[in-house]
């Protein structure tokens, strides 16, 4: 197989040079860390502190750490994977290569949920932080509609004109974001701040002991959420072998300062019973500081941080829907790249109005709820992908961009600390959970008794690589 | 080995499968609201004519609460002495576990006979 | 009416004006361009020619 002809009519799905039109490869590492950390950095303006209202302060920290375990090992694991399949649909396609077709159509499912109510959630968000801002100037009720939906159309405006000055966009408001917590930080602190900082006085004992902390991880999945999106900008990297492990564990680790920052400060500033329920933290911290400098920015923060969130939910939900377009899993209507800006402009047109309905008609906790969900079923589905990838294709097998050390460690962490996140989120949102894997049942039998049928077998596995091991 | 040919979908019918994933959808998400099993239970115990001292306040935490708009601990109480209930049963707890190994068991091995098909025909025919 | 509900029509217009550029786009792509040319993309196809996995 290694030695195939690449001009060979024979060859399934890749008639050679039969793209005309494709995705446009542009990106460059740095695009890639504000895809992941644009994405996720939200979590830290706001969600991340109903963790310390599931389980006091420290549990918060711990969660947020354990948390941050989690995501390190999705982050080795992703880039490993990744490095060696680069194809738009990031997960979707590992799984297609490596597991099998109807664990495909579910991860791309997952993807596509989990970013879609994300960005629905971002755009609540916006609306939320306007209406704010106009009852600070003196406006009560004002309507936040508007501004929900004009967030969502510029953003699919811009991600229908082209990538790169979509992720141009979220690496300069991205970067804007990260400096307000950095900001926020260093002018609390003992050094600048004085004592503005109250940790000793502050801080109580766990409120619920230690069934607090497992609680906690639920909401501490939200310091990270969407670090995995990295992956889907893969076909439209110069150099994903290189730029997307870069990009991917840079961005886990601005996450990783930025998350513990966060919590360092709003602890400091807040009792955590209020903080544990707080609308937006981080604006809430600098107002406490006492500093209109401070508040202006950490606003200017919030906002962009949604955008940038938004923004990489619409790039990313849109190009796992592609992906499953063109391989018929989906109508292949959606598999069309516009040829101009060469992007997936169906699928960008197509999650436009779903979008509108869930940031408009549901409840924001039903939504992230919906997204944190989607995520957690991903990151089981990951261990389980690399543990086949390493079996069915040994290192020497098959040339990859990056090997994840210590395997199957990470792996068998990563398997553990899911477990432990569906027990947090069983803690209080149990009846969400089963509502949302029997609808993933049904949607697996769908595929599995109706829609297979109208995809190529051979076609869908692209990658130039040799039989897998025991088929 | 015979290539498997799909048959081409008709337009109508790639519409009506689009349409069929929307309702999934949207049923999962407005089923467990409809229902009103969506959300955590959270319940305040709120004493009679709190004082900061008996809602456990110390001088710090009080002058904060102060600064976030809560002038009397009357208003704060309700926040403060709010707090989930994480009672659960060994039953629900245990269909919870089923359902999720289910699931992915399920999913496995479907995946696992439409991934054989694929592989004998990709490398088979060269 | 102050500076808000003006802004509140703004941002209606603003959003109605993206639709429309989306949409009038859309399907002047698709009436210029044959579903062929469209729907030509396929995953992997840059590896096949340029990647090696071979070691």
């Amino acid at each position: 197989m290694t030695d195939f002809d690449i001009t060979s009519k024979e060859r399934d799905g890749m008639a050679p040079h039969g793209t005309k039109v494709g995705l446009l490869r542009v990106l460059g590492p740095a695009h890639v860390w504000a895809l992941g950390v644009g994405i996720v950095l939200v979590g830290e303006y706001m969600g991340w502190n109903f963790a310390v209202g599931k389980g006091g302060a420290y549990a918060a920290l711990i969660a947020c750490w354990f948390a941050g375990l989690l995501y390190s090992c999705v982050a080795m694991i992703d880039s490993e994977v990744t490095s060696t399949v680069a194809a738009a649909g990031g997960q979707y396609t590992q799984a297609k290569h490596i597991v099998g077709p109807l664990m495909a159509f579910n991860v791309g499912l997952y993807l596509v949920f989990a970013y879609t109510m994300l960005e629905a959630a971002n755009a609540i968000t916006v609306g939320f932080l306007i209406d704010t801002v106009a009852v600070m100037s003196g406006h009560e009720g004002l309507d936040q509609r508007p501004f929900i939906v004009l967030a969502i159309m510029f953003l699919a405006w811009l991600n229908y004109r082209g990538v790169l000055a979509t992720l141009t966009f979220s690496l300069v408001i991205t970067a804007i974001a990260f400096s307000a917590i950095l900001i926020l930080f260093l002018a609390t602190s003992p050094v600048f701040g004085g004592d503005v900082l109250q940790h000793r006085a502050l801080m109580t004992d766990l409120p619920y002991g230690w069934l607090g902390i497992l609680a906690a991880m639920h909401f501490g999945l939200w310091y990270y959420l969407g670090i995995e999106g990295t992956t889907q900008a893969a076909e439209e990297v110069r150099s994903p072998a290189r730029a997307l492990p870069f990009g991917t564990l840079a961005g886990i680790m601005t996450l990783l300062i930025a998350a513990t920052l966060t919590w360092y400060v709003c602890v400091g500033l807040m009792p955590w019973e209020y903080l544990g329920q707080s609308g937006v933290p981080l604006f809430d911290a600098a107002r406490m500081s006492g500093s209109t400098g401070l508040m202006v920015l950490l606003g200017i923060g919030t906002l962009f941080a949604t955008l940038a969130s938004a923004n990489g939910c619409i790039n990313d939900a849109s190009r796992a829907w592609f992906a499953m377009g063109r391989d018929h899993y989906l109508p292949s209507w959606f598999g069309a790249v516009h040829p101009k800006y060469r992007t997936p402009y169906r699928s960008i047109i197509f999650l436009v109005p779903i979008a509108l309905i869930f940031a408009l008609g549901a409840p924001l906790d039903q939504v992230i709820t919906f997204s944190i969900l989607s995520g957690l079923l991903e990151y089981t589905f990951m261990p389980i992908n690399v543990i086949l990838f390493r079996r069915k294709w040994p290192l020497d097998a098959i040339k990859r961009g990056y090997e994840h050390p210590f395997h199957p460690l990470p792996a068998l962490v990563l398997l553990c600390l899911c477990g432990i996140a569906y027990f947090a989120v069983f803690l209080g949102y149990g009846t969400q959970l089963v509502a949302m894997i029997a609808f993933y049942i049904v949607v697996s039998l769908w595929f599995h008794f109706w829609r297979y049928r109208f995809v190529r077998r051979a076609a869908q596995f692209t990658m130039p690589w040799p039989r897998p091991q025991g088929y | 080995m015979a290539r498997y040919e799909p048959p081409t979908q008709s337009k109508l019918g790639q519409i009506v499968d689009v349409i069929v994933l929307l309702v999934l959808t949207i049923g999962a998400l407005y089923i467990p609201l409809w229902l009103g099993l969506a959300g955590s239970a959270q319940t305040s115990n709120v004493p009679e004519n709190p004082t900061w001292e008996s809602l456990g306040q110390n001088a710090v935490m009080v002058e904060k609460w102060n600064q976030l708009g809560y002038a009397d601990p009357a208003a704060a109480a309700e926040l403060i002495t709010s707090r989930f209930d994480y009672s659960f049963s060994i039953g629900s707890l245990l269909m919870m576990i089923v359902v999720i190994v289910g699931y992915y068991a399920i999913m496995l091995r479907f995946s696992e006979k439409e991934y054989r098909e694929v592989i004998s025909e990709k490398f088979n025919g060269e | 009416m102050d500076i808000w509900n003006i802004l509140e029509y703004v941002a209606w217009a603003a959003s109605a004006a993206f639709g429309l550029i989306i949409v009038a786009d859309w399907l002047r792509t698709d009436s210029t361009y044959s579903e062929d040319v469209l729907m030509s993309s396929r995953e992997g196809e840059l590896e096949a020619m340029t990647e090696e996995h071979k070691i």
